[in-house]
């Protein structure tokens, strides 16, 4: 191979969400003079930091030919139950149990329906999704839970030595996430749910049993987060996490992985979520109204596959 | 893959990691008396079957003759009514997949059970794979490492890292045997391995298969291509019937033979083709017709007033022509005509010009289940029966009720759900839903498949009927017997393409066999 032809070959390699993630910093570096400054970088990531806790066990999800649409209605809960208890026990550790504790029962729940009772993902998550937002609102009585503890919030303000406390808090939880997913037996197995089930059958794997690990990491992940959304609001607010699933599913669609034969790609949900970080932020600093934000990422996110499928061809 | 040199070169490449084992007169394993039923069918009558180390043992015959509930059995897949195993010379139980594997059995299916974006490596060992010395992590490096001696010794020179949708079928099946010998299969079954691959593929397994052979593995070879029966086998296992017929020596039989030996059926009296007219004018032509789906250059004819039978093996392609011919999947090339005009190639137009498919699948594709019988028979005759698009309850009762009394459709009512009736009954009505669409020309996908005795007489009665009052019939049946009794003439198909064509005269059980065999 030529070297002209081997560069050609590197070039088509590399993923539709990489260039659409340095498009777009072209375009809002050129239109906004702001955008590239460090202090607006640091924002950028640092509001990434929730959805990208979201979006990693979600990719897992999807690569088992999955969904949660609840996660986002679950962060909520977890959310308000972070809140109300840290406020009545003044403990932040015992809030984020609770937090926690609200997680796994809805992971369980998604897990136990799909893989146990085999109703499909997308109306179990759904019926989740109602129930989690129904009671949100229910135990606020539709407002905000204010008074938490100022420990709280210094989860989202603080720094160490310059680096903001979510930014390591969503670097650890990745890099749990690619161990697991990559060097684990349950990551192996995450692969097979997707790709062949008939395989980890014949391998005497219990099917069922995998999949509820699946949802539970997931509504797990989704408590851990409650804990960096209720510090950055400093409150819990029973409509904070709207939405939620649909900017995970945007940002893993974004990234590359295929929603059949347990095709995942992690490290493109990662650049997926800061694709759409970095969308909201610019649009925000060209004062787009939130509303046509997710316009553009219902574009980009057809954008980024049309993109993909058209190299698959080439 | 280091394959097309000659297999005795390789031995002094080291020997096999399984170790060598002897080849004695006691086989590795053997089934004696196996009798296994299915409700209305005795699939295997009193089969005893073995297979010694180090012998490639082929089981041929037709479909249906038994050869995969054999397999089943001896994989644990099915558990066999009656009968009794030896392992090595011990009677042993059989309960399940476990004893199969413990006895080293391990079969090779042509659907495989691969990961693919997993690599080859964690494909191999999956569900086994080694733990780190960190907790609850994988240890990568070994499993590779393991991987990479499996792939070494049956020659197939691939990094393990290559993750497995990145293969070729071929490539995939190697990866099966690998990982099979990886959990110390003694005994490998496969069923057609040769059907998805390469002349060139098909070599390099071939060169496999002898190195196994010397490593002391038997392998049981399911074939429906003679040349590779004789090639291949030390031993020939026919089957006919779910009986074993004869085991043989290739040395002492011949192609000939052994397809009499797989057909050899009395002639059954349960169908007799009553005398038809002279066949009119052409209906449907078909010119070198191909498509993706897997056939190509398939020419045929069929006139009105005529049964056509279209046979071949499972998955020789004739599904495939049928749906073309209807419609449902597109042609990349050739041309079908209807009474001499070009049709379209969508099943609304085929719906509109009266070509009617009755298909293999009754209740996938044939029926709305949920619906009520009449709602069914009226389907496809809706256009014909409401030219202003407005249904009319009362005459789409009527129109039911003509059909349900014209072909004797045992039910109450047309309010009935076609799902409570038996399979004859609703294979009346997919028939019944054509002819209220007026329909010239029919091709009928397997029709009595799943239907007692009395009930496909009926229904052959009703295409005798069909053709009668003029109408053209394509008839696809794996029931070799149904074609001979039924059918005015044949088309063979072997491979996606047309291997012959069989006069009234010539039209046996065996001249249908010998051109659908892979000769």
């Amino acid at each position: 191979m030529t070297a002209q032809a081997l560069t050609r070959a590197r070039l088509t390699r590399v993923p539709g969400v990489a260039v659409a993630l340095i498009l777009l910093c072209v375009v809002f570096a050129a239109a906004n003079p702001g955008f590239a400054s460090p202090a607006n970088i640091a924002n950028i990531l640092t509001q990434s930091t929730i959805l990208l806790m979201l979006a990693l066990p979600m990719t897992l999800i999807i690569m088992t030919e999955g969904l949660d649409l609840s996660i986002g209605a679950v962060l909520t809960l977890a959310s308000i139950a972070l809140a109300m208890t840290a406020i009545s026990t003044g403990s932040p550790a015992l809030g984020l149990l609770a937090a926690l504790g609200v997680g796994a029962c809805f992971g369980l729940a998604n897990g136990v329906l799909v893989a146990v009772f085999d109703i499909p993902p997308f109306i179990t998550t759904l019926g989740t999704l109602g129930i989690a937002q129904g009671l949100s609102l229910v135990v606020t009585d539709g407002q905000s839970v204010v008074g938490i503890p100022r420990s709280i919030e210094l989860i989202y303000s603080g720094s160490l030595a310059g680096i903001p406390y979510p930014i390591l808090f969503a670097a650890l939880a990745y890099l749990v996430t690619h161990v697991l997913l990559y060097r684990t037996r349950f990551g192996t197995y995450v692969f097979a749910l997707g790709g062949n089930r008939e395989a980890l059958k014949v391998a005497g794997i219990s099917v069922r049993g995998m999949l509820i690990r699946v949802y539970m990491f997931g509504g797990l992940m989704a408590g851990f987060a409650a804990l960096l959304l209720t510090a950055r609001l400093n409150s819990a607010h029973p409509t904070a996490g709207i939405g939620m699933e649909f900017d995970s599913i945007a940002a893993i669609a974004v990234g590359g992985t295929s929603f059949e034969r347990g095709n995942g790609w992690l490290f493109g949900t990662l650049l997926g979520v800061v694709t759409i970080g970095v969308l909201r932020n610019g649009l925000n600093l060209m004062a787009v109204p939130s509303s046509t934000q997710v316009a553009c990422i219902g574009a980009l996110v057809i954008l980024a596959l049309f993109i993909d499928g058209l190299r698959g061809e080439a | 893959m280091g394959g097309g040199k000659p297999a005795a070169s390789r031995r002094e490449c080291g020997a096999s990691p399984w170790g060598i084992e002897r080849v004695s007169s006691v086989p590795v394993l053997e089934l004696r008396g196996i009798s296994k039923e299915f409700p209305g069918v005795k699939a295997l009558n009193d089969v005893s079957f073995a297979i010694d180390a180090g012998e490639v043992h082929m089981l041929v015959g037709e479909n249906g003759a038994g050869k995969s509930t054999l397999m089943k059995i001896l994989c644990g897949a099915y558990r066999a009514d009656r009968g009794t195993f030896f392992h090595k010379g011990q009677e042993v139980a059989m309960h399940g997949p476990a004893d199969a594997r413990k006895f080293g059995v391990a079969v090779i299916f042509q659907e495989f059970t691969l990961v693919p974006y997993l690599d080859i490596a964690q494909n191999i060992f999956l569900g086994r794979e080694f733990s780190s010395t960190l907790p609850g992590l994988i240890d990568r490096s070994r499993i590779h490492a393991e991987a990479k001696r499996v792939l070494d010794s049956i020659g197939f020179d691939i990094d393990p890292r290559t993750p497995v949708h990145k293969l070729g079928v071929a490539q995939q099946q190697m990866v099966e045997i690998a990982k099979a010998l990886s959990q110390n299969a003694r005994i490998l079954v496969m069923d057609e391995p040769t059907a998805a691959l390469s002349d060139r593929e098909t070599e390099l397994l071939f060169a496999m298969i002898e190195r196994l052979k010397r490593d002391g593995v038997g392998i049981i070879y399911i074939s429906h291509r003679l040349s590779e029966v004789f090639a291949l086998g030390d031993r020939i296992t026919v089957m006919r019937d779910g009986r074993r017929i004869a085991s043989l020596l290739p040395g002492e039989t011949t192609p000939d033979k052994l397809v009499t030996l797989m057909v050899g059926r009395e002639v059954d009296a349960t169908y007799t083709r009553p005398d038809r007219p002279l066949p009119g004018k052409v209906v449907l032509e078909v010119k070198n017709l191909s498509a993706t789906t897997g056939f190509s250059d398939v020419s045929l004819t069929v006139r009105a007033g005529e049964i056509v039978g279209l046979c071949g093996l499972v998955g020789s392609g004739r599904t495939e022509v049928a749906r073309a011919i209807f419609g449902a999947d597109r042609a990349s090339a050739g041309e079908i005509r209807l009474n001499g005009e070009p049709i379209g190639s969508s099943p609304e137009d085929s719906v509109r010009r009266a070509v009617a498919l009755i298909p293999e699948s009754r209740k996938a594709q044939g029926l709305a289940l949920a619906r009520s019988v009449g709602d069914n028979i009226v389907l496809a005759g809706l256009r014909k029966l409401f030219p202003s698009r407005i249904y009319i309850p009362r005459r789409a009762t009527k129109a039911a009720r003509s059909v349900i009394d014209k072909l004797r459709i045992a039910t109450p009512s047309p309010r009935r759900p076609v799902s409570a009736l038996s399979g004859g009954n609703q294979q009346k009505v997919v028939i019944g839903k054509w002819l209220n669409a007026n329909a010239q020309f029919y091709i009928f996908d397997e029709p009595t498949r799943g239907i007692d005795v009395g009930a496909k007489a009926e229904i052959f009665r009703l295409i005798d009927n069909l053709v009668h009052n003029g109408a053209g019939v394509l008839m696809i049946s794996s029931e070799q017997i149904e074609i001979v009794h039924i059918c005015d003439r044949a088309y063979v198909m072997r491979a996606g393409r047309i291997a012959g064509e069989l006069s009234r005269d010539e039209l046996t059980e065996a001249n249908i066999v010998r051109l659908g065999m892979h000769q």
